[in-house]
Parts: C-alpha cells; sequence; structure tokens
C-alpha cells in the first residue's frame, strides 16, 4: 500500500467569520491524482489557500496530516520547504524581483531548512535549462522580473516551471486551465503529467473537465457548499460536463 | 556658543572675500524662521534644529577609511564641520580643473561671477545662514571641452557634540564638459550636530554634471542641504540622493533650466526607521523651450518614521515643448509611520507634456505570500521586495563603485 501523502479530517475553515469549508475529508495518497470539480464559490480555492497558508482564513475546526506533520501549524515557506507547491490560479507580479534569483532563494532556503548545501550556479543554471523546456520556457521569459508582462498562459506555465524546479511531494494546482488556450493547456498539463511519479502527488483543483482530458485523475471529487459531496472515478467529470452540477445537488435534499 | 532660535550670532562669519557675506548677514537678522504655519516647512518638527546651542569647531579626525567608498577612484575632498580639510584630502591635479578651499578661490573671475549668483534669490534663512557663517568649502571649476573622468567626492564629516557647520561649495563646469561629483555625508561621533550644506552648480552650454548623494548622517544629527542648479542651453544635469539615515533631514533641491534642449534628472530614495525625519523638497524651473524634465523618488518609512516629498514643476509662460515627469512612491512599513506628499506643477505655457503620480501603500500581501509560498520565509520575502523596490533608484547611479556601495548599506 503506498503512503498517505495528506490526510485531511473534517476541515472548517472561515473567512470573515464566514463559513466557506465546513467539513471537508480527503486523503490524498503517493502516486494519485485527484481532481476537485464544484460550481464557483462551493470552496475550491479556499481549500487551496487553507492548505497553503494563506493568513486571511481562520480555520474553525478539523486536521490536516501531511506526511506525519501538522500541517495547519506550519508557516507557508515550511509547507513550502516541506513538499507543498501550490500552482496559483492568479500569479502574482512582483516587479523587479528577478525569477532567477527568486528562484535561486527559494532553492537556497529550502536547502538551509534542509541542512543541505546551496546548489551550485552551474548545477542551478542546468537545471533551469532542463526544467524549463518541460513548459517551452523561453530564456527571455525567464531573465524577466516575476510574471512580470507576463500573459495568461505565460504565467500558468511559469508556474509549472517553478513547480519542476521545487520538486514537491505534494502539487495542488488551483484552476491552472482558466485563461488558457488549448495549446498552452496541453503544454501545461504535460508539464505536469512527466513531474508525476509513484512519490508525489497532485490536486487539480478545476471548474471544468477538459483539463482532465489531459491530466487524468484517479479520482474525482465535486465540491459544494464547503464539503465533499461526492466522489469518483474520472468517468464522474465526463457526466459533470454532460449534466451539470444540480442534480447532485438535488439528491441532496 | 550660540543659541539659533534667537540669532544671537556671536559665531565667526565667512571668511569668503565678498559682499554676498555682509548681504547675507543683514538677510539673518530680519529673516524668521520658518513656523508651523509656513507651507514649505509645514511637517518639519523644526525644534530639533533650533532650540540647541551650537558651535564651530574644526575638529580633528584621526581615521577616514570608514566612510571612504570601496574601489572609488576620485578626487578626495574632505570638509570636517565644515572646514576644508588639508590633511585628508587628496586631489590629484589635472589641466583645466581647478579644486580650491572655497575661501583661496574668492579673487578668481569664476568665482566671482558665480558666487550666491543662484543661492541670494532664495527666501531661506538657512541659505543666509549658510552664505553669512560658512567656514569653508570647495570651489571646482572645470574649463571647456573638457571630460573629467575621475569624479570628485566630496566627503562631509560631522565630528563633535552640537556642532553647526555651514559647508559651502561651488562648481562651475564650463562649455561642453563633463563632471560627476559625490557628496558623502557621514558622523563620525557625536550628536545634534547641525549640518547645513549649500552647493552652487553651474552647467554651461553643453555642458553635463551628475550628482551622486549619499546622507548616513548618525540618527542623533541633524540637515539642512540645499543645492542650487543652473543650466545653460544644450546641457545635461542629473542628481541621485540616497537618504539612508539621519534624525532630521531637510533636502532643498532648485534647478533653473534656463537654456533650450536641456535635460534634467532628480532621483531619490530615502529610508526612515525609527523616529527619523526625512523631507525632500525639490522645484524645476523651466524658463526656455523643449526640455526635458524627469523625477523619480521612492521612499521606504519604518517604525515613527517620517517621510515629506514636496516636488515644484513650474513651467514658464515662454517654455514651450517642454516634457516634465515626475514621480513619489512610498511605501510604509508599519502603521506609525507617516509620509506627506505634494507635487505641485505650475504651468503657463501652452505646449506641455506634464505627467506626475503619487502612491503611498504598503506591500502587496500577495506578493509576499506568493513568496513564501514557495519557500522564502516572511522576512526574507519583505528584504526581497523592499530590495526590488529599491533598485529602480539605485539603477540610475553612474558610478558602479557607488552603485554598489549603496546597495552594500541597503543589504
Amino acid at each position: 500500500m503506498s503512503k498517505t501523502i495528506i490526510n485531511i479530517k473534517n476541515l472548517h475553515a472561515s473567512v470573515d467569520g464566514k463559513a466557506i469549508l465546513k467539513g471537508i475529508n480527503l486523503e490524498v495518497k503517493a502516486g494519485e491524482v485527484h481532481a476537485i470539480m464544484g460550481p464557483n464559490g462551493s470552496g475550491k480555492s479556499t481549500l487551496s489557500s487553507v492548505l497553503a497558508g494563506r493568513e486571511e482564513f481562520e480555520v474553525t475546526d478539523g486536521e490536516v496530516d501531511y506526511l506525519g506533520l501538522d500541517l495547519l501549524e506550519l508557516e507557508p515557506e515550511e509547507r513550502a520547504w516541506e513538499g507543498l507547491f501550490l500552482a496559483f490560479q492568479y500569479p502574482v507580479e512582483i516587479p523587479g524581483v528577478s525569477n532567477m534569483n527568486f528562484l535561486k532563494t527559494a532553492l537556497a532556503e529550502k536547502a538551509k531548512h534542509k541542512g543541505l548545501e546551496p546548489v551550485s550556479s552551474k548545477d542551478f543554471l542546468k537545471l533551469v535549462k532542463e526544467k524549463s523546456q518541460l513548459v517551452e520556457l523561453s530564456d527571455k521569459l525567464k531573465n524577466r522580473s516575476v510574471n512580470e508582462g507576463f500573459s495568461g498562459g505565460e504565467k500558468k506555465r511559469n508556474e509549472i516551471f517553478q513547480m519542476a524546479m521545487l520538486e514537491p511531494k505534494l502539487s495542488i494546482l488551483d484552476e491552472t486551465d482558466s485563461g488558457l488556450d488549448i495549446d498552452a493547456l496541453r503544454i501545461v498539463a504535460n508539464g505536469v503529467n512527466t513531474l508525476k511519479n509513484a512519490e508525489n502527488a497532485t490536486i487539480v483543483i478545476t471548474h471544468y473537465q477538459r483539463l482532465l482530458d489531459y491530466i487524468i485523475p484517479d479520482f474525482v471529487h465535486v465540491l459544494h457548499d464547503g464539503k465533499i459531496i461526492k466522489t469518483g472515478d474520472k468517468t464522474l467529470a465526463l457526466e459533470l460536463e454532460e449534466r451539470g452540477y444540480d442534480w447532485l445537488v438535488k439528491d441532496l435534499v | 556658543m550660540t543659541f539659533l532660535k534667537e540669532k544671537i550670532f556671536d559665531i565667526k562669519t565667512s571668511p569668503i572675500d565678498s559682499v554676498e557675506v555682509k548681504n547675507a548677514l543683514t538677510q539673518v537678522s530680519e529673516r524668521e524662521f520658518p513656523q508651523r504655519k509656513t507651507e514649505d516647512w509645514r511637517y518639519a518638527k523644526l525644534g530639533k534644529i533650533l532650540n540647541k546651542n551650537y558651535q564651530f569647531d574644526a575638529n580633528e579626525v584621526k581615521d577616514i577609511s570608514a566612510f571612504l567608498i570601496p574601489d572609488l577612484e576620485a578626487d578626495l575632498v574632505v570638509l570636517v564641520n565644515g572646514f576644508y580639510n588639508e590633511q585628508w584630502s587628496n586631489i590629484k591635479s589635472l589641466d583645466g580643473v581647478t579644486i580650491l578651499p572655497i575661501e583661496k578661490a574668492s579673487q578668481l573671475d569664476a568665482f566671482k561671477n558665480h558666487f550666491n549668483v543662484l543661492a541670494k534669490e532664495s527666501q531661506e534663512i538657512f541659505t543666509s545662514i549658510n552664505t553669512a557663517y560658512n567656514q569653508g568649502g570647495v570651489f571646482v571649476e572645470v574649463a571647456k571641452n573638457i571630460q573629467v573622468e575621475r569624479p570628485i567626492f566630496i566627503l562631509n564629516i560631522n565630528a563633535g557634540n552640537g556642532v553647526i557647520s555651514n559647508a559651502r561649495n561651488l562648481i562651475v563646469v564650463a562649455q561642453s564638459s563633463e563632471l560627476k561629483v559625490i557628496q558623502r555625508y557621514v558622523t563620525q561621533n557625536g550628536t545634534e550636530n547641525f549640518n547645513n550644506a549649500l552647493t552652487e552648480v553651474f552647467v554651461k552650454q553643453n555642458a553635463k554634471v551628475t550628482i551622486e548623494k549619499i546622507q548616513d548622517f548618525s540618527e542623533f544629527d541633524r540637515q539642512v542641504c540645499t543645492e542650487e542648479i543652473h543650466q545653460e542651453k544644450d546641457s545635461n544635469f542629473v542628481i541621485n540622493t540616497f537618504t539612508l539615515s539621519g534624525g532630521f533631514v531637510r533636502n532643498g533641491l532648485n534647478i533653473k533650466v534656463d537654456g533650450t534642449n536641456c535635460y534634467s534628472e532628480m532621483n531619490g530614495l530615502f529610508i526612515g526607521k525609527g523616529e527619523q525625519f526625512i523631507d525632500n523638497h525639490t522645484r524645476i524651473d523651466h524658463l526656455k523651450s523643449n526640455c526635458i524634465s524627469s523625477e523619480l523618488y521612492k521612499g521606504i518609512l519604518k517604525d515613527s518614521a517620517t517621510g515629506v516629498f514636496n516636488g515644484k514643476v513650474i513651467v514658464h509662460k515662454d517654455a514651450q515643448v517642454i516634457e516634465a515627469y515626475q514621480q513619489n512612491k512610498n511605501v510604509l512599513l508599519s502603521d506609525t509611520a507617516t509620509m506627506n506628499t505634494k507635487p505641485e506643477l505650475e504651468i503657463f505655457a501652452d505646449d506641455v507634456k506634464c505627467s506626475h503620480g503619487t502612491t503611498t501603500g504598503q506591500f502587496d500581501e500577495e506578493a509576499i505570500f506568493y513568496l513564501q509560498a514557495r519557500g522564502i520565509s516572511k522576512n526574507a520575502a519583505k528584504e526581497m521586495l523592499i530590495g526590488a523596490f529599491a533598485n529602480e533608484v539605485i539603477e540610475k547611479i553612474s558610478i558602479d563603485a557607488v552603485k554598489d556601495f549603496v546597495l552594500a548599506k541597503l543589504a
């Protein structure tokens, strides 16, 4: 049996006193891809924010075990050092901070935390070259300020490039398909699939089924009003595409 | 000893042999110190300067190595408490370049033709005090058609307690010549010193002058620092002001663009912490047509620091086809830091392209979270963003050694 990467139990979270997550239970094991789908406002992005450690969300109940650690006790950077990666729905532009300097600092801090020597400049450049090819990111983009002036597709490719550089154990892709044309979608999905192995896991949060044509999920969960109301295999995604969410919600009542 | 507020100046007057000094003495006795209601000084807590006893002091400095800029090849002028210091100044004589203690220059034509020509237009009492009571400074003249490769580094040192210094500099760069100047202000020791330095600069036809100004007095020292600039046609003037420390700093930068086809640039970066007060007042007068001016000031304020930016751009009636750009951006890193910013555009010509903008805010929390989510700790993320914010101004520095020095000071 493969090892559990993350185990979310009865997770409740609110923002500004308003309850958004109302008891999420989800276990993700190594080698698995889980898709979380659901209509707008169901809590998809809140879930990814809480897992990544965004401050404005308050966890009111429940627990999250991540590789034997109490995830909710960790700072966002500590979560990253432990191999948790969030691909942002809206990657932030940071003028004046070069993409390369940013990644080098991120890798150095992680190495420091792990008690390792920081990667040498030579090895770093080699790594950059190799990983950027994965998502067809040009040198021009790599050397710019973080996400500054990037198109929507370039930002998402940059997210997957960073993911490749950091080699996470758990990747959470938050609406990574939003705003992507079909070519960009294929490039991004190809990157994610190449990085997938038996030791890591992926949670794909998406509104649409089309990304799941490229990244094949082992499980599909439907989130509604802060709870997972149905879990199935990849065929559930197709059914949702066909029938929408209403039939599930009706069943609930 | 004197009590500045009561203007009992029983101290030595300027040794410069000029009628200007006598006129300035009269002005000092007639003028009032700014009040809280004086618009241009409304945010300044002048009590820090006025309610003190000050004295002149040509203090000795035993070692200046800590104040030098690594790898900087420059002619060195050392001013200690406003006195020209022969012991530490180190000047290579170059043909066509005159560098002299200002009091020794007073009989030169270039001196007589330029000294106080700009400063006497000022209504500021601190300017009159400088003219009346300065005890030294440097006179620099560059003859025509000389690109001076070695910059001149004017190192201003405060040394002592309650010392007033009124360094006075005059820089004249003749037609088609080029000069770079570094001005640094530091404290050796002591507290409650008041540095009231003033520099007049004449940029003649087709000449180019660049000033890199670095202020890092101790947080117990005070400064009123004035530059008066005059540009003739086809000239180019750039000043980059870095205020990295100082208890009370008031910069007054005035540029008269008195010729066509000129370029003027003013950039500034100021970093305030503790209870520091940093005030940048700039004024550019476009008097002739076809000129461009560009201004970028950025402030980072921590703790309970206060910043002021007031930038006046005045496009006079006969100055057509002017492009004037001004920007002031500030970041407040605490709830108790304060920034007062006021751009002022006065345009009397019709064919003018002007823009100004000002922003004051906190760091983008989204950017900090993004960096954290990639494994960069919160403090390192903030440092990274501060560095990125400051870098836009640091990039303007024209001398690599100075750029590296400022970067190292921020690290």
